[in-house]
């Protein structure tokens, strides 16, 4: 078409048009085109879309489903030595009956084996309790019923530091006993572990959300970091400079880094001396398993971004990670009381072995001897994040 | 070996998205020393074709080497040598004007006294000594286009490409920039690839290409352009040539 030709259509459609409209102060039509607009972007960004929808309903599934039971299936070894004892042709076994019994509840997962050998286990965090039925068990409990004043005493070995799975664990041994003749007279003499650790909800609580907050806020203040970079149009200008993309990612690594920093001696100092929690193991690891937790979202986030094209994309990424994280990872109820299929999940998320060690350090005084295999976990996150990083990155433009 | 800078051999670049054909078997020849400028309507592939020439963006098909180095492949050797202001001047806004040629400086290796001497050549030649500490947000447009030809120029590439990097520059400024421009070429055969819509621009570069969706349909000196389409300027030619009534 002649450009004159062009111009005078254009002449044409200007007749059209009404000129000079009395401007009203509101107008629905106004209105409209703004919300007209934000669906328009929307429907252009369908992953968005599906991302509004699906999340809620990924966040709200785990939620209902880590929180659909109370503390269960906590892990505890029983060693019933009761020898059991012969009335007449009656023989008493209370012991097996208490053991049967414990069993058969669902608050508590039993294993049996020896005291000796597993208190070294509820140390490390394997069991949570170590129950001792005496050898006498039967025969003091017949001894008692028949009015002697004896003493019988069952020892049980706990880890303390988590109240609700402590008070699981007593209160199923407790419906135990008075199943068979009622508590009194008998005596639980429980045996704290870790150095007779005992915790309120707010310690255990805190020393989580130490590891939950890092997380959150690392992830999204990297994700958020790395797109602007892509949207701002410079990450374009850089491919072509001698800059690589390796060069690059190491970059955005060492400057998040620095900034997790500041965060770990915010939420150390505050934890530790504005709220108080005692840290029963080394600080100097403590904060260096902050660092090591931390980067392992530093690199997770570089490995997003390359997936993420907008800031709404990237703000999704942080819910979906962060959220069903803090139901799984044993924050909230204990990762052994989740249902059994939803437990494998847990070992995916970071924020389970941040919890672990966290906690660990903080509340029971652990060191590396008890935590090297979270520490291998999450290093291993860290060089697989880099690897997907490093094969997912754009080094170019793209078509 | 030959004397050209840049060689082009049958290019062509399809975009995926929309499967859009925007550059199409374009063939290019860059003598060392020369001003070009790629002119044509918007669409035609100018900035497309730039991208490609700088390695930014791998093209579909055909040949180019760059100061005789095969592009896309040996890129990053040819990153030190080649200088570029891009359409949208990317620019990063929480940072100074300083700041923002620095980190180009950086990556191109400068030593902190090559910076600050380079650094005060190029405020001065553009006119931005007192806005060195201004973040670069509160610049004005113009402003932030010369800062981002700065960042084009602060490591003394001996190819620059800019692509309407005039764009918002006012008459007195555009007026230094061309006299040093010319100098550049001049004094230290350095080759200037540019693309414009200014015509009167255009007519001041030793070449003119001619773009129209994706091909190179004209090219050559400007005076010899318009002896051949009998015009007094090349904006006529443009506007014959180039199909501005329906763009693409
Ligand atoms: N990233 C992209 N994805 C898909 N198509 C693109 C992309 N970038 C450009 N195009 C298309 O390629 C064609 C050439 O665009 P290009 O930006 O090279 O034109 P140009 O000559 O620089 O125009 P202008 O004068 O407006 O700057 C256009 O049709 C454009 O829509
Ligand atoms: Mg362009």
């Amino acid at each position: 078409m002649k450009v004159e030709d062009k111009n005078k259509n254009i002449n044409k459609e200007q007749k059209k048009t009404k000129g000079n409209q009395e401007l009203k102060t509101f107008s629905w039509k106004r209105v409209l085109a703004v919300t007209i607009r934000i669906l328009n972007s929307f429907k252009r960004d369908p992953r968005t879309l599906g991302l509004l929808i699906v999340v809620p309903s990924i966040i709200m599934i785990v939620f209902g489903l880590a929180f659909s039971g109370e503390v269960k299936d906590v892990p505890i070894i029983i060693d019933n030595q009761d020898e059991g004892f012969d009335i007449g042709p009656i023989s008493l076994d209370i012991g097996t009956n208490i053991t049967d019994f414990l069993i058969n509840d669902t608050r508590v997962d039993v294993y049996l084996g020896s005291y000796e050998d597993n208190i070294q286990q509820v140390e490390e965090g394997k069991y949570i309790a170590a129950i001792l039925i005496p050898s006498n068990f039967s025969e003091g409990i017949y001894r008692l019923s028949m009015g002697y004043n004896t003493v019988i005493e069952i020892i049980v070995y706990i880890d303390a530091t988590e109240p609700n799975v402590r008070a699981s664990v007593l209160n199923s041994l407790y419906d135990a006993l008075a199943e068979i003749r009622g508590s009194q007279g008998i005596q639980i003499n429980q045996i704290i572990a870790h150095g007779g650790s005992e915790y309120t909800g707010l310690e255990v609580g805190m020393s989580a959300s130490m590891a939950y907050v890092l997380s959150f806020l690392l992830l999204l203040i990297s994700l958020v970091t790395l797109i602007r970079e892509k949207i701002s149009g410079t990450e374009s200008r850089l491919y072509s400079t001698p800059l690589t993309a390796t060069e690059r990612m190491l970059g955005y690594v060492f400057g998040l880094t620095i900034i997790g920093l500041l965060m770990i001696f915010a939420i150390m100092i505050f934890g530790i001396f504005v709220f108080g929690i005692e840290v029963r193991g080394s600080i100097l690891l403590l904060f260096i398993s902050f660092i090591l937790f931390g980067m392992v979202h530093i690199f997770l986030s570089l490995f997003l971004s390359n997936y993420a094209e907008n800031e709404f994309q990237a703000i999704q990424f942080t819910p979906i990670i962060v959220i069903p994280g803090m139901a799984v990872s044993g924050m909230l109820i204990p990762i052994y009381s989740l249902p059994d299929w939803l437990e494998p999940l847990s070992f995916v998320f970071p924020l389970t072995y941040g919890v672990n060690i966290i906690k660990g350090i903080m509340l029971k005084g652990w060191g590396f001897k008890e935590l090297w295999l979270d520490f291998v976990i999450l290093t291993g996150m860290i060089i697989i994040f880099f690897v997907l990083a490093l094969i997912t990155v754009k080094d170019r433009m793209s078509d | 070996m030959d004397n050209y800078i840049i060689e082009v051999k049958d290019l062509v670049k399809v975009y995926k998205t929309g499967n859009i054909k925007a550059v199409d078997n374009l063939n290019l020849q860059i003598k060392r020393g020369e001003i070009y400028a790629l002119i044509g309507a918007n669409g035609s592939g100018k900035t497309t074709t730039i991208n490609v020439l700088t390695g930014a963006l791998y093209p579909t098909s055909g040949k180019v080497r760059i100061l005789d180095y095969a592009i896309p492949k040996d890129r990053k050797k040819t990153a030190n040598f080649i200088g570029i202001a891009p359409q949208e001047y990317s620019l990063y806004n929480e940072l100074t004007l300083e700041e923002n040629v620095r980190f180009f400086s950086l990556l191109y290796g400068q030593s902190k006294s090559e910076f600050r001497e380079r650094l005060d050549h190029l405020l001065t030649i553009l006119s931005l000594h007192e806005k060195r500490k201004t973040v670069v947000k509160n610049l004005s447009g113009g402003m932030k286009r010369r800062v981002s030809i700065a960042c084009a120029l602060i490591h003394d590439p001996v190819l620059l490409f800019f692509d309407e990097a005039t764009v918002g520059i006012d008459p007195v400024q555009r007026k230094f920039f061309w006299d040093y421009f010319r100098s550049l070429v001049k004094e230290q055969e350095k080759t200037i690839i540019l693309t414009s819509h200014v015509m009167d621009e255009a007519e001041r570069a030793d070449r003119i290409g001619l773009m129209r969706k994706g091909k190179l349909i004209e090219e050559g000196i400007p005076s010899e352009l318009k002896e051949k389409y009998h015009t007094s300027t090349i904006e006529e030619i443009f506007i014959k040539l180039s199909d501005v009534g329906e763009s693409e």
